[in-house]
């Protein structure tokens, strides 16, 4: 069978990006001070630097690029359309307005604006409403077209919708700082807070989500075939629905807008193993996770003021420009 | 004897009205109609793929009452299009066929020859002609052993050699037990089943034995053509 080394190589890979991440910023470590620091040992500033900065910042950084590309695998398959992404079709800008309403509106309304609950509850509020509009106008197996550019209609609105609130807070500095982070995706000053907000969820969802790769393989190659051979089609789409949007939603509360994860990493997982989503489902979140990590890396080794968003940007921008121009 | 597959007042909305009949065991049955006059339609609310008014029983057992994996097992149905998005190779989705048999891949290698595509197993189905992704869906519905079989203009794409095997094997999976519903577009292929139903503006007009129903009156108010057909230009199946 096609792929058979390649969840190993992508867990090994994943561990090398994990340990790297513990390892680069502006205190060098070496590999043995981060394993001590990890453990409990070694010196005082390695523990601190590792378990109260660079932990929590390499798990929301995992967990986030590890929904993000599950999510984005989903999607793909759910509209037979291997151009779809969280990001692309909208369910990220809406996760995202939900997350900067609470923090622009919320201390006017009493709300603790960042807290542990309101900001994830507020962005799986916002990504639904999303998602449910990106039903409503990009059926599944609509064309191309339809569907990139319902998002790029539905892209525009919630970003209006975000640009206002922004507007509306220019004069606090400091919710307006809060709001920009999530328009450019980051990681940086992420703690334990964070992790607790997204991890649990994200651990949850993709564990829900594993199991659903036979389905999804039906699925992608139609809604009616799916069914007739024995599959509870409209009850696999909710389950779909539901985890797709949870993930992307809890990716951008911790993460902010970090696009093209979900396009870019199943599409190579793709190419290089095959489309059987029971392999592929695994490895997208393997890799989504390795991914990010390894953008983030490249912020903070290039310390010119890149943003995570603008760098999975950069390397997604000319790779979703080679695949529409790919015959299909 | 229960009826393997029947439907009583049969309708779905402005494209199948009142529809009731009766499939029994080891009939291989045609469907025919011109375009538009409920074919797909009239197929795939038998299979339980889109909503309908009326009865639908499979062996006796209305079709609400019989959960999604067991009507896996029961009945494949062949769509009249064979798209395929992503690049699975043959093989997988042949096998998908065994999916309401928790993939026991019992089966998949003879659906695999029965469809001559051994030699195309391992290539990306989005790498195939329209012919070839019909032998696959094909292929993929009798890896179900389902008894049964209910394929929308399954020959349509086919080169002459594999519409024969597909008429053959129609043939012998009703000759085994099975019942099988095709839809064609070539009425003279009709005459080689054993029942004809035919459609005409989403309603049953002719249900019978193909030389009974299929009469020159018929085939001029069904399908507006001034014919005849003399059976013997109907090419015979090839004996085993």
């Amino acid at each position: 069978m096609k792929g058979r080394g390649a969840l190993p190589l992508l867990a090994l890979l994943l561990v090398a990006a994990f340990l790297a991440s513990l390892a680069f910023g502006e205190l060098r470590l070496s590999p043995m001070q981060v394993l001590e620091a990890l453990f409990g040992r070694g010196d005082e500033l390695a523990r601190t630097v590792v378990w109260d900065f660079r932990l929590p910042r390499t798990l929301v950084g995992l967990a986030a690029g590890t929904a993000l590309a599950a999510s984005g695998t989903v999607m793909q398959a759910f509209f037979r359309n291997p151009l779809a992404d969280p990001g692309l079709l909208g369910v990220s800008s809406g996760g995202a307005l939900g997350a900067v309403a609470v923090l622009a509106l919320g201390p006017s309304l009493g709300l603790a604006a960042a807290s542990l609950w309101t900001l994830p509850v507020a962005s799986v509020v916002g990504a639904f409403a999303a998602t449910g509009a990106v039903m409503v106008l990009a059926e599944r197996g609509a064309s191309t077209e339809r569907l990139l550019l319902s998002g790029v209609a539905l892209n525009a609105l919630l970003g209006a919708g975000t640009s206002f609130l922004l507007t509306v807070t220019a004069g606090h500095f400091e919710v307006n700082a809060q709001i920009l982070f999530w328009l450019m995706g980051g990681l940086e000053n992420r703690s334990w807070e964070h992790v607790w907000m997204g991890v649990p969820v994200i651990a949850l969802g993709c564990a829900l989500l594993l199991p659903l790769g036979r389905g999804l393989n039906l699925l992608s190659l139609g809604e009616q075939s799916a069914q007739s051979l024995g599959v509870d089609v409209h009850r696999l789409r909710r389950k779909l629905i539901v985890l797709a949007t949870v993930l992307t939603a809890l990716a951008t509360a911790t993460g902010g807008i970090i696009g093209f994860v979900g396009l870019v990493v199943p599409h190579v997982l793709r190419l290089a193993w095959g489309p059987d989503h029971r392999r592929l489902l695994p490895a997208a979140m393997l890799g989504g996770g390795t991914f990010l990590l390894a953008c983030d890396l490249v912020t903070r080794l290039f310390p010119i003021g890149l943003r995570l968003g603008v760098v999975t940007a950069v390397v997604g921008g000319p790779f979703f420009l080679w695949l529409l121009r790919r015959p299909r | 004897m229960t009826a393997a597959l029947q439907a009583a007042a049969l309708s779905v909305l402005g494209r199948l009205e009142d529809v009731s009949l009766d499939l029994g065991p080891r009939e291989l049955v045609a469907v025919v109609g011109p375009n538009g006059a409920g074919k797909s339609t009239l197929i795939q609310a038998l299979a339980g793929l889109l909503p309908f008014e009326g009865h639908v029983q499979w062996n006796g057992q209305p079709l609400s009452e019989i959960p999604f994996q067991e009507r896996g097992r029961r009945l494949a149905w062949v769509g009249q299009e064979a798209l395929f998005d992503f690049a699975f190779p043959v093989r997988d989705v042949v096998a998908q066929g065994r999916f309401a048999w928790d993939d026991d891949p019992a089966g998949v290698a003879e659906a695999l020859a029965a469809m001559d595509l051994e030699a195309l197993a391992d290539r990306p189905v989005t790498r195939l002609s329209g012919g070839e992704r019909h032998r696959v869906i094909l292929a993929r519905a009798l890896a179900t052993a389902a008894p049964l079989q209910l394929w929308d203009e399954p020959v349509a794409q086919l080169d002459v050699r594999h519409a024969l095997e597909v008429y053959r094997l129609a043939r012998q999976l009703a000759d085994a037990g099975g019942t099988v519903l095709v839809s064609l577009h070539d009425i003279r292929a009709a005459y080689r089943f054993d029942r004809v139903l035919v459609l005409d503006h989403g309603r049953l007009v002719g249900n019978g034995e193909p030389h009974a129903i299929l009469t020159a009156g018929l085939i001029r108010t069904v399908f507006r053509v001034e014919a005849t057909f003399v059976t013997s230009l109907v090419p015979e199946l090839p004996a085993d």
